[in-house]
């Protein structure tokens, strides 16, 4: 889920690497295959895990290629045609952007908002960040189960607390109305612990200094949080948004365990259809077609994401 | 005293690893050496709980009864990784010997030749042949001219009844038998008398979020209308609209909060029956044993026939020759062996709920004994199969598909028609799509 995360945290491991004293230019060439010997496990796997099948997939996206070992044969652009025609691709595609926009923003300002209940305010400050992150800890499976259950239309939590509120109980999974809503709910309370230890770690950033010097110039707790804690966050805030936004994007497993597997229209992810085509109508081909027309849009979050981290480094 | 090892580190990794690779390739190697003892027979099959049990039992009688053979069952979770696993495997020429797969689903992989026919000579000189089956299930074994699959059983959507409050509200006959209702106005009247007596609701029926459920009572009711739907591959679905809304909305007045409830799912259904609050459940034979389990007083019969003609439900699981590139014809004979001493055997799978497809086994007195299962016995000459076509069956994005389209008619009373053309909108589209198996449309399917 963390493809992003790690990625940075590789950069930063790079950066930090101290040149080593020159020496002799004989032991160069020695300590370049040495470099290259400890670079090799990572190539090989990349270029097995990575790059091969992302060239193997273009390939097959141009095929009638199926699971059944049958086609093959280069169709040009078939595939791409119907998948642009394919009004469940859209409605799958518009799923998975519809879900980044509802969950992105609650993990954001909910995550922010424990942190400085953390950070400022509540005692026992290590058990809160225990449970708030604990959830994350969790299996998708595990989360998906816990929340089928509180989701139950009959003996669910969930419509045991809108009858003690006089509501009408919902089925919450069930009902293509609610159905995706209930996913983004489960997944706010699975994921939310992540971007809390990110804000978190960026609100302990700042030099206590600032908030005394505040203080004794009479700014109250919320004056402190809105001009100081807030616009410190900046970076922070940046990092959480673009990785939320690919996370989000990847929208599956908690969708399809949560709906029993169940295609529905409301809540079937671009991913779901990508794998329905693939291993449930057996058709590699237009899968594959379909898992680049997803590409395109990863690749316009990505490209975006270089471009704001550009502009930043330029500003520092 | 030896001296201890003296190797360095890398030596010793070095070492390490190659007796590592060695492990792995042995693996990979054939296993026993043919010809010494009885040989072993893959079977993969995708029945686990209950019917799993019982079919664990029913191996072990086979094995147990000649020398000639083990079978060597692998079992994989229902449904699409199955199926998966299972077409993989086939289109590697490296299946199993044989495998079980629901009926409905040999359409989609016999044409790109996952699958290899049963050879009818052989299996009727091990006494298996047309006579010994129900019309309709031998048939359905069938893809253009080639036989691809021979069912073990069938299992129906039936309808089981709780005895006690059946006989409290008067609907039972002095056999004990659920009245004969023959339209739906008589099997709503008799529904609002369970009703009376049942301290939940009269019928138990749970579908939210599943297709499958919403499909199984569907397609028995538009079946009893008299034809079934039809899907030639590359035109147009064949459904019968008005039939179809008539259907449909039936399914609704069934849901209306008191006869049986509007928001259940299949747990929920199952769970109200089974701790006898409610008098009546639709649901698949598989139910049997959970039932019995439950120490309910109950019995069981086809879904009353409302709309003339008499019509189930049903899928089988069957026995299919996943392709092998290199078959050994000593394990293809003792395959066909194996198969004929399991549907021989059958009876035993009828414990499990499930109709045994065998005749000699349903028709022998000591299955005319078998409470409830002679009961709904009668269903095997009625079962009606998903109509063929590649993308459907059971484990299927089909009949998903098909919850997809009509759930909120039963949950909130949308308009039916409007559902009914969703539905068709999207099977003609999946119409339009190339058999994988076949996608060069050389077989025809």
């Amino acid at each position: 889920m963390m493809t992003a995360a790690t990625d940075s945290t590789r950069t930063i491991v790079t950066g930090s690497r101290t040149a080593a004293p020159a020496r002799r230019a004989g032991s160069r060439s020695r300590e370049q295959l040495v470099s290259w010997a400890f670079l090799a496990p990572f190539l090989i796997a990349f270029a097995l895990f990575l790059v091969w099948p992302i060239i193997h997939g273009i390939v097959l996206s141009f095929t009638d290629a199926s699971l059944t070992g049958a086609g093959g044969g280069f169709v040009g652009f078939a595939n791409y045609a119907e998948a642009l025609s394919d009004p469940v691709m859209w409605r799958s595609l518009w799923n998975t952007i519809w879900f980044t926009l509802l969950s992105t923003v609650p993990l954001v300002v909910i995550a922010l908002l424990m942190a400085a209940l953390v950070d400022r305010g509540l005692p026992g400050q290590w058990l809160w960040r225990l449970s708030f992150f604990m959830p994350y800890l969790l299996a998708s499976t595990v989360i998906s189960q816990i929340w089928v259950w509180i989701f139950n239309p009959q003996i669910g939590a969930a419509n045991n607390i809108l009858k003690a509120f006089g509501l009408e109980p919902l089925a919450w999974l069930q009902n293509p109305e609610t159905n995706m809503l209930s996913i983004v709910i489960a997944t706010v309370w699975w994921t939310v612990g992540f971007n809390f230890l990110l804000y978190l770690a960026a609100m302990q950033n700042i030099p206590p200094q600032q908030y005394e010097a505040a203080s004794l110039d009479g700014a109250g707790a919320w004056r402190q949080f809105w001009s100081i804690t807030l616009p410190q966050l900046g970076p922070a805030t940046v990092l959480i948004l673009l990785l939320q936004i690919l996370a989000s994007l990847k929208l599956f497993d908690q969708a399809y365990q949560m709906l029993g597997g169940v295609a529905s229209d409301t809540t079937r992810s671009i991913v779901q259809y990508i794998y329905e085509a693939g291993f449930v109508s057996y058709r590699f081909g237009y899968s594959a077609a379909i898992s680049y027309v997803f590409f395109a849009l990863i690749v316009i979050v990505g490209v975006a994401q270089a471009l704001v981290t550009r502009r930043r480094k330029e500003q520092l | 005293m030896t001296p201890p090892l003296d190797l360095s580190r890398r030596q010793f990794l070095t070492a390490a690893s190659l007796t590592a690779a060695a492990a792995l390739l042995a693996g990979c190697a054939p296993g026993a050496t043919p010809g010494a003892g009885p040989q072993t027979l893959q079977f993969w099959h995708l029945l686990s709980g209950g019917d799993g049990v019982t079919m664990s039992q029913l191996l072990q009688k086979v094995n147990d009864a000649q020398n000639a053979f083990r079978i060597r069952p692998t079992v994989l979770a229902w449904g699409t990784p199955y199926y998966t696993k299972l077409a993989m495997a086939g289109a590697g020429g490296r299946a199993p010997d044989v495998a079980i797969m629901h009926a409905t689903r040999t359409v989609g992989w016999a044409p790109g030749g996952l699958l290899d026919p049963w050879d009818l000579d052989k299996l009727a000189g091990l006494g298996v042949d047309a006579s010994t089956f129900p019309k309709p299930i031998w048939e359905k074994g069938f893809v253009g001219e080639q036989m691809f699959s021979i069912a073990l059983d069938a299992h129906p959507f039936v309808a089981m009844f709780n005895t006690d409050i059946c006989d409290a509200a008067g609907v039972l006959d002095s056999d004990g038998a659920l009245q004969e209702t023959t339209s739906p106005e008589e099997f709503l009247e008799q529904l609002r008398a369970i009703g009376g007596q049942a301290s939940g609701h009269a019928l138990s029926y749970g579908y939210l979020g599943d297709g499958a459920q919403m499909w199984r009572l569907f397609y028995t009711l538009y079946s009893q209308h008299g034809s079934p739907i039809e899907l030639p591959s590359g035109g147009k679905a064949v459904i019968d609209k008005d039939v179809a809304v008539e259907s449909l909305s039936f399914m609704r007045t069934l849901l209306d909060g008191e006869i049986a409830a509007t928001q259940a799912d299949y747990g929920t259904a199952v769970a109200e029956f089974s701790t006898g609050k409610s008098g009546m459940l639709f649901t698949g034979v598989w139910e049997l044993r959970t039932m019995q389990n439950a120490k309910l007083p109950f019995d069981a019969t086809m879904i009353p026939t409302l709309y003339g003609t008499p019509a189930v439900y049903a899928d089988s699981h069957s026995f299919v020759l996943p392709h092998q590139t290199h078959a050994d014809r000593a394990k293809r004979d003792l395959t066909y062996q194996f198969v004929a001493d399991m549907l021989k055997g059958s009876f035993g799978w009828a414990e499990a709920g499930h109709i045994p497809a065998f005749l000699p086994v349903t028709e022998s007195p000591e299955y005319a004994d078998l409470v409830p299962q002679a009961h709904y016995a009668e269903a095997a000459k009625h079962v009606v199969y998903d109509p063929t076509a590649w993308f459907t069956g059971s484990g299927s994005n089909f009949q998903g598909e098909f919850g997809a389209a009509v759930q909120n008619v039963l949950l909130k009373g949308d308009d039916p028609v409007a559902a009914i053309d969703r539905f068709e909108a999207r099977v003609n589209t999946m119409l339009s799509q190339p058999n994988p198996a076949d996608p060069e449309g050389t077989f025809g399917s």
